[in-house]
């Protein structure tokens, strides 16, 4: 297919642009005094929905490929996951940082005791190696099959989140449920994709099972129509 | 929390209404009105918002009924017109918007303790050593302040209350 050059030249600039502006919108808000009477609680809550938003969006880079067939998308995928590392480690930073203020002690009892900052710690480790990983070299290094292989692991950092989100709300799991379904359809949709080839070509052995029974019971044979 | 509240002692209101032997426990129930409270609409829990606290904690001089803070009147995000404030308990103990106080024989079904019994308690006194099952309760950010502090017991005011609950065991009661 023909690269379509002057779309990459709007697309790119304008997906940096957009990812930035969760930071910008941040960032004034803390410099102007419009975040809440716990800036720091904003700050944690704000970066850790962009981080699960932006590995919503990534995720959902393949679907739409193969969904809508725009190939082009694809593009951007690199940008998304990276900038979905990027509020992840905003987001992790605030809690060694503000949070915690590098209480090693404290922190290492959060990750082993709670379940939530487990999954949480958990999500956020598991996409350093994916970050790192992410340039061109590394991909030839390892190998296109490789490499995905292992940036699978996507899958199992995003289901880390959003239990991440679920264990930490109090009553009103509305949100953490919203991006569970969001989650279960973008991982479904490959899930499917992977088993329709597969169960398809499961009918083959019986249905030519089935065609030669028909043929010796009743004489005709259907394929030769 | 330190907030400057201003009110007045639970207790004045208590003795002016001159509950009869029966009265054991003290029940609030908070406004429910889904027009001026969009959040009351879905029920995240089981609405109207509901607290209580033992006789001798509504009579202890530290309960308050507040009808303001830093000088001025309540904001309705605050629980105007009237609401209660217990320095030495969990904030959800401070029930806002009361529309209802009865006196009861029976420990009431507070809203959080109905909603999730083995992470709220009808006490909630705040207890740096017994965590929340989800969560450390040992530290807290004062409002203004950057660094976390160590979280005390009865929220600093062990020396008034603690005799409230001698003999008690306070990780059953929490």
């Amino acid at each position: 297919m023909k690269r379509n050059r002057s779309l990459d030249k709007v697309i790119r600039p304008a997906v940096l642009l957009l990812c930035l502006m969760p930071l910008f919108v941040l960032v004034w808000n803390a410099t102007t005094g419009n975040l809440s009477a716990n800036p720091i609680d904003d700050i944690t809550d704000t970066t850790g929905r962009w981080t699960l938003r932006l590995v919503m969006i990534t995720l959902a880079v393949t679907p739409l490929r193969r969904i809508t067939g725009w190939n082009g998308v694809i593009r951007v995928r690199r940008m998304l996951g990276l900038f979905t590392f990027f509020y992840g480690t905003l987001h992790f930073a605030t809690y060694i940082w503000l949070d915690q203020f590098f209480g090693f002690e404290e922190i290492a009892k959060d990750v082993l005791k709670r379940p939530f900052i487990t999954a949480g710690f958990l999500a956020f480790a598991l996409m350093v190696p994916l970050a790192i990983t992410s340039t061109r070299g590394w991909i030839k290094r390892l190998g296109g099959k490789r490499w995905q292989f292992l940036h699978r692991l996507v899958y199992i950092s995003a289901t880390g989140g959003v239990l991440h989100y679920l264990w930490l709300v109090k009553a009103d799991t509305l949100f953490p449920l919203i991006y569970g379904c969001v989650l279960s359809f973008l991982l479904g949709h490959r899930l499917w994709t992977f088993l329709k080839p597969r169960l398809s070509s499961y009918r083959e052995p019986y249905s030519a099972w089935r065609h030669l029974w028909l043929k010796e019971s009743t004489g005709l044979d259907a394929r030769a129509r | 929390m330190v907030i400057p509240w201003r009110g007045f002692p639970l207790r004045d209101l208590i003795n002016r209404l001159e509950p009869t032997s029966h009265a054991k426990y003290v029940e609030f129930t908070t406004l429910n009105d889904p027009g001026q409270m969009p959040g009351v609409r879905r029920r995240v829990l089981d609405w109207p918002y509901l607290e209580g606290l033992r006789l001798d904690e509504a009579m202890h001089p530290l309960t308050m009924l507040a009808v303001g803070l830093y000088g001025k009147e309540l904001p309705n995000q605050n629980g105007a017109p009237l609401r209660l404030v217990v320095p030495w308990k969990y904030g959800f103990k401070s029930i806002k918007s009361i529309v209802k106080i009865r006196f009861v024989e029976k420990q009431p079904v507070t809203s959080w303790s109905a909603s999730a019994p083995r992470e709220y308690g009808f006490y909630a006194n705040v207890n740096p050593q017994v965590d929340h099952p989800r969560w450390s309760q040992a530290r807290e950010r004062r409002i203004g302040e950057f660094r976390k502090r160590k979280t005390l017991m009865f929220n600093g005011y062990a020396d008034q209350v603690a005799s409230l609950y001698s003999g008690m065991d306070l990780r059953k009661y929490f």
